[in-house]
């Protein structure tokens, strides 16, 4: 039998599972991806792109799969899958990284305490029984007594007094402060991010109140002080050093000269162009000794029925 | 922005919890968007590329006025509202014919974006033959040393690699992997390094590629491959592009990976072994825990010489002994 035949097609296989570059392949498992950084051959390129394209790519694949041959694998009712390694291209993720969850009351207690967590069992012992019972639930152990149908009463006790009703309220007394606490220690990992919001609601009550106070005839100087209430606090002057850069002393007279030019089209605005030279209801209450402006055409063209009409503007 | 909601239901509560950020993310959901005009060319090729991404694709079958160089605004809130991080964008201007933009997102915000305008189109249903199996992870495959150098071009395969790369896959049968999308350059133009980093005329076309890979036994643990083409074939140019290093903080935040994996990785394959980790050199280092050595039960060789006086320092020694270990119980 003559197998040279046969070796010899096995010998070209393996020659063409064989990739040889310049540069080698540089291959990411994780992504299953493969990078060529050799330079493009321009001449095989140019005869045929497609056929290039098609051969370089082949060798991409064929260096992949020769990687990929080297992870372990593991055996599945599909075949055997091989394991890949963790990406070694690094890509920017879709969302932020997982916020750790606040710990609640008690695992900040354990931790100062150094207590270690231990996982109870959910059958416990029954030494009456001798059997395994349930230590919530159904036929629970935390039920015990409520359901004996003789149970001691102390010397003294209430006509009304009902032993099992008494541990059945205190087992659910105990599920409601456990509860309760849930909601606290949620609370409290949620006002960590709310903190900043009701500060703010805080600021505005406390602005508002200091409004008001001021808000009177006499700008609050002859209203009652009630007990424990705060002095309302002006705003600190604040001198700036004589001597600064120049930039900031440009950005300064730059803002106030831009602050004058905002005023002065506002009153534009508001006047409709007019002159504002003369301050007209200051030079009137100047001019009538702040009597007012009907008050002054009174004054200037005497007493008479025939010009009470004629003095309005 | 969307309002938040807290849900009333389990159905919901998993729904909202499928959404929260993970440590070890899955494949990215891209959105096909088409803008106000869409030529036959781009239809074809988002409608390819679409096929390439199912199942973590949606489509939009109606068109948007969608500018994402001028406006992200609703391209966040589509992602937002679709739970998607990568977008596609199709859209056919007489200034900018046959444009596809791929972004993508971090945190429902614009990370980055790069324009490519198609020519050459080829569509999968040129090609004969069996196409890959809807699902299946791609094998991909980038050519050309430009790749690692030119920072528009490394760009691009980072956003390629994002849209078609499934990063949280662990284990894989080989005969599943059906296809591979190669990226390739035409020849390098002599000119590439000394031109500036924008101008994109210069740069050689990208060639995407894609392939039905045909695996036969070799005799060896690889097999022999054999390609076939499969469609969709386009070459790209590229042209206007957000570069992730223009919002340097979302960058950073979105590089951020999770302390935990890289232990693990580091101890080898994520499995807990204890006592044992691979130092900085790459060796195996492992520590032994030795139990408590009885020093008082010792027994030592009796030499002549110190048997003189040796009931004296037998039971100055005894004493020593007693006590040793007693403080060490009590510490």
């Amino acid at each position: 039998m003559d197998v040279s035949d046969i070796l010899a097609s096995n010998a070209a296989t393996q020659k063409l599972t064989a990739v040889e570059k310049e540069i080698p392949l540089q291959v990411d498992a994780g992504l299953l991806t493969v990078t060529d950084l050799n330079p493009v051959d321009k001449e095989s390129y140019d005869a045929n792109t497609e056929d290039y394209l098609l051969s370089t790519a082949r060798d991409g694949v064929q260096t992949l799969f020769a990687a990929l041959a080297a992870f372990p694998t593991v055996s599945s009712p599909y075949g055997a899958l091989t394991q890949l390694p963790p990406p070694t291209t690094e890509l920017p993720r879709a969302k932020p990284l997982p916020k750790p969850k606040p710990p609640t009351k008690w695992e900040q207690f354990a931790k100062a305490k150094g207590i270690q967590k231990k996982r109870k069992d959910r059958k416990v012992w029954d030494e009456e029984k001798q059997d395994w019972v349930n230590r919530w639930g159904r036929d629970g152990k935390n039920k015990e007594g409520e359901d004996a149908w003789l149970s001691e009463v102390k010397q003294g006790a209430d006509v009304d007094h009902d032993p099992a009703q008494e541990l059945r309220t205190a087992r659910k007394a105990r599920v409601a402060k456990n509860e309760r606490q849930q909601l606290q220690n949620n609370a409290r990992a949620q006002g960590s991010s709310q903190a900043p919001e009701r500060e703010q609601r805080k600021m505005e009550i406390d602005r508002t109140l200091a409004t008001t106070r001021v808000s009177t005839a006499s700008m609050g100087r002859f209203d009652r002080q009630l007990d424990g209430e705060k002095k309302i606090r002006g705003v600190k002057r604040k001198f700036e050093p004589n001597e600064r850069s120049v930039e900031e002393e440009k950005k300064n007279s730059l803002s106030i000269i831009s602050k004058l030019e905002s005023d002065t089209k506002r009153a534009k605005k508001e006047k409709g162009g007019g002159d504002d030279v003369v301050n007209v209801r200051k030079a009137i209450r100047n001019a009538s000794g702040g009597k007012g402006s009907a008050a002054l055409s009174r004054g200037s063209s005497g007493k008479g029925k025939g010009t009470k009409g004629k003095g309005k503007r | 922005m969307l309002r938040t909601v807290k849900p009333k239901n389990a159905r919901s509560k998993r729904a909202l919890e499928a959404r929260e950020p993970k440590e070890v993310e899955g494949p990215r959901t891209a959105l096909f968007v088409k803008g106000t005009h869409t030529g036959d060319v781009v239809n074809n090729a988002m409608k390819d590329l679409m096929a390439l991404k199912r199942p973590d694709a949606i489509a939009f079958s109606k068109k948007n006025p969608v500018h994402p160089f001028d406006d992200a605004a609703s391209l966040e809130f589509w992602a937002q509202k679709n739970d998607a991080s990568m977008f596609l964008i199709g859209q056919s201007t007489k200034k900018r014919p046959n444009g596809l933009v791929f972004a993508r997102m971090f945190d429902y915000k614009v990370l980055d974006m790069c324009e490519v305008g198609v020519e050459n189109f080829v569509g999968m249903g040129s090609f004969k033959g069996p196409k890959s199996t809807p699902g299946h992870t791609p094998a991909l495959h980038f050519a050309s040393d430009l790749f690692d150098t030119h920072p528009r071009l490394a760009h691009l395969k980072s956003l390629l690699l994002s849209f078609f790369a499934a990063p949280s896959v662990d284990a894989l049968h080989l005969p599943g992997l059906e296809h591979v999308i190669s990226v390739s350059l035409g020849p390098t133009p002599l000119s590439t390094s000394t031109t500036p980093e924008d101008d994109v005329a210069h740069l050689p076309k990208v060639h995407l590629r894609t392939y039905a890979i045909s695996q036969t036994p070799s005799g060896t643990r690889t097999p022999l491959i054999t390609l076939r083409p499969m469609g969709p074939h386009m070459d790209l140019t590229l042209r206007r592009a957000v570069p992730p290093s223009s919002n340097p903080h979302l960058l950073n935040l979105a590089m951020k990976r999770p302390k935990l994996v890289k232990k693990e990785v580091e101890k080898g394959l994520g499995k807990k072994r204890k006592n044992v980790e691979v130092d900085e050199m790459g060796d195996v280092r492992g520590r032994i825990h030795v139990g408590a050595q009885e020093l008082g039960a010792l027994k030592g060789k009796r030499v002549k010489a110190l048997r003189d006086g040796e009931e004296e320092s037998e039971e100055g020694e005894s004493d020593g002994e007693e006590e040793r270990p007693q403080r060490k119980r009590r510490r």
